[in-house]
């Protein structure tokens, strides 16, 4: 009988830590593109859009190729794409980077609402299936939960060293976070800033795309309305409390995965923890980091990149 | 080598404002009838349900004024933070917060008449906005944390405070088990003043009247002025930035509250997450394509609430109505287009070749 107890409370357990991994690269995804993009100065609010057009895509893709790789990367294109409009309305045009993110927001849900309508109960399925690595995947729990997810969270460390290794180690990182702390210094120093903050914003785009693309093919594997259930918000929450640094924002990511995880893996533990509540953590977190933040900018330099949410127009420097 | 640049024109093409926002209008119906020609939808039938749904009877029109007053509400939040220079993204959680306060005065008193409930909950639901939006402004006064990030979290946080009552203490004993909180009391509905519109609609007016009369004739309101164009006159003629930053935070919170309140006597029978509708962020395009000014928003509202009501029409000739959303996010996007033109100009230029 006891015995019985435990393993059910090992699959519960590996059940949650699963659960963390897939939602942590969901989150880290849309939260690394938003870094780089404000890396070089530009807020982006639209990801919550972003990622909803990245998942109604993907799906899409996924399944009328019957490959979720051709969905991934139709979501990835099609999140790059719409974040072009806010990439010339605020940079480009110089508007206001909060509007226009929040306009982003709105026109993504309802394009992605619109597009998906004839996809809202579709059948079909084109999913990612699970990768073991072989010999490591075998070791009990930590295999189940590390050694044996979707190719993607391997994809999304990759990509997070990649990104990590460009803005700290290349000319191009270099030039694009001069670009985010002042645009009329990177300017001078000959750096394209026009150019550098709309590549970045296409690259958030992409990413945030892939993000929303991974969601319908397969944490969710489907779409509908309303499936990405303000992610995006969240994946803006997790720049900050990040630091702007991929690394940290990677650790941010398994945070808030496990909170997002908690919620729908709570009811094995016959814990009577309203799983509501659990689910305003991240949003408290990440006040309660910034209130931490700032207080300590008092005395050591503030981590937000001093140009950002600032537009540059060369003539009015 | 030549490349395009943006070069200010001399003097800014006149109209301004109004002609970019109908710019943005027509960009965006333009923008919308290729959607809906791509879907193969009737693009003439739509638009044409749309108008006659949002202004086409006196029925339809009285509908249309209801919704504008929710826009309208959380568009003169949105610019009465603006004239700090601060961003209320939080109007959507201000709205649930509102209501939710406006519920519980609602639950404690249910035997009130109803004129002295409604105001008593109206107040509780401008009190509950102040105080959703009286953290953020805190914070960004004494600290520097910046007041988008705050306002915009606690969005969810309110959200999720209002889906625990409906499962828990505020859960309705005779919803047969359905997750929803009991209906505020009967009596504390808001009267019809004319076909569909609401006592709503009058009460929205008077509020940006008063708040347009307040920033130009008060002296609370010139310091605002002041303290927001040019924070460092402001201090040197001894007025507390930290003080005016707390106040027009929970003073946009209230409006955005109050809004919530409204809803929920006026439109609503009950509080649900559902109430604040995406009015706080919809509200925030119209305040920008207003530019902050409180006439202007009342006009945006109109036009956006049109388009709201218009899109919930569509449905039953089989097409999206999340056409409607996107409208309204493609007139600013237009509008943005349209207004940096009047200001600037595109230029061909020959690219300097320094050896």
């Amino acid at each position: 009988m006891i015995f019985a107890e435990l393993t059910i409370s090992e699959t519960a357990i590996i059940g949650l830590f699963v659960a963390t991994i897939q939602f942590a690269t969901l989150l880290f995804l849309a939260g690394l593109g938003e870094t780089i993009s404000e890396r070089a100065g530009v807020l982006n609010l639209g990801v919550e859009g972003m990622m909803a057009i990245g998942a109604v895509f993907g799906f899409i893709g996924a399944v009328e190729s019957g490959s979720p790789w051709i969905g991934l990367l139709v979501g990835m294109i099609a999140g790059g794409v719409i974040a072009l409009l806010h990439a010339t309305a605020a940079v480009a045009l110089g508007a206001d980077q909060v509007v226009s993110g929040l306009a982003l927001t709105m026109l993504g849900l309802g394009l992605a609402d619109f597009i998906g309508d004839d996809y809202t109960s579709d059948p079909r399925r084109a999913l990612f299936a699970e990768v073991d690595i072989p010999g490591l995947s075998d070791i009990r729990f930590v295999g189940d939960v590390l050694f044996s997810a979707s190719p993607v969270t391997y994809l999304a460390i990759v990509f997070g060293i990649a990104a990590w290794f460009v803005l700290n180690r290349t000319s191009i990182g270099l030039g694009l976070r001069a670009v985010g702390q002042s645009a009329s210094t990177a300017d001078a120093a000959g750096h394209s800033v026009v150019g550098m903050r709309m590549g970045a914003v296409v690259v958030g785009g992409a990413l945030a795309g892939m993000s929303g693309a991974y969601l319908s093919t397969f944490v969710v594997g489907a779409w509908s309305v309303g499936v990405t259930a303000g992610r995006g918000w969240i994946a803006v929450a997790l720049v900050i409390f990040g630091a702007w640094r991929p690394g940290r924002v990677a650790a941010g990511a398994l945070l808030f995965g496990f909170t997002l995880a908690l919620q729908s893996r709570l009811q094995p533990f016959g814990v009577s923890f309203s799983p509501i509540l659990v689910s305003m953590l991240p949003y408290l977190l990440t006040v309660a980091v910034l209130i931490v933040i700032s207080i300590r900018a008092r005395n050591q330099p503030s981590p937000s990149p001093a140009g950002l949410g600032i537009a540059y127009r060369r003539e009015e420097r | 080598m030549k490349r395009l640049v943006l070069a200010r024109r001399e003097r800014p093409t006149r109209g301004g404002q109004p002609v970019a926002f109908l710019f943005g209008l027509v960009f965006a119906l333009i923008g919308g009838a290729l959607l809906l020609t791509i879907s193969g939808d009737p693009v003439f039938d739509t638009y044409e349900r749309m108008w006659d749904r949002s202004f086409g009877s006196f029925d339809t029109i009285s509908a249309t004024f209801n919704r504008a007053v929710p826009l309208a509400l959380v568009g003169l939040a949105v610019s009465i933070a603006a004239t700090m220079g601060l961003w209320n993204i939080g109007a959507e959680g201000q709205i649930l917060f509102g209501a939710t306060a406006a519920t519980f005065v609602g639950r404690l008193f249910p035997d009130l008449p109803g004129p002295i409930l409604i105001i008593a909950m109206l107040l509780a639901a401008a009190l509950g906005g102040a105080l959703w939006a009286f953290g953020p402004g805190l914070a960004r006064a004494e600290i520097g944390v910046s007041e988008i990030i705050t306002t915009l979290m606690l969005n969810e946080v309110a959200l999720r405070l209002i889906i625990y009552l409906q499962t828990t203490k505020w859960k309705d004993p005779d919803g047969f088990g359905f997750p929803q909180i009991t209906a505020r009391p009967e009596q504390a509905k808001l009267g019809t003043i004319w076909e569909r519109a609401h006592l709503g609609v009058l009460v929205a007016l008077a509020v940006i009247a008063a708040f347009a009369w307040f920033m130009n004739r008060s002296v609370w309101g010139y310091e605002l002025k002041i303290a927001g164009s040019s924070p460092k006159t402001a201090t040197y003629a001894g007025i507390s930035m930290r003080r005016k930053v707390i106040g027009v935070m929970a003073l946009s919170g209230a409006v955005a509250g109050f809004a919530g309140g409204i809803e929920l006597s006026g439109s609503a029978v009950r509080l649900s997450e559902n109430i604040s509708n995406g009015f706080g962020f919809a509200g925030i395009i119209v305040a920008a394509l207003a530019l902050m000014r409180p006439s202007g928003v009342a006009v945006v509202a109109l036009a956006f609430s049109a388009l709201q009501v218009g899109g919930l029409s569509i449905q039953t000739l089989g097409v999206s109505s999340a056409v409607s959303t996107i409208l309204q996010a493609l007139i600013l996007f237009g509008a943005i287009g349209a207004a940096v033109l009047s200001t600037y100009q595109i230029r061909l230029i020959e690219r300097k070749v320094t050896a």
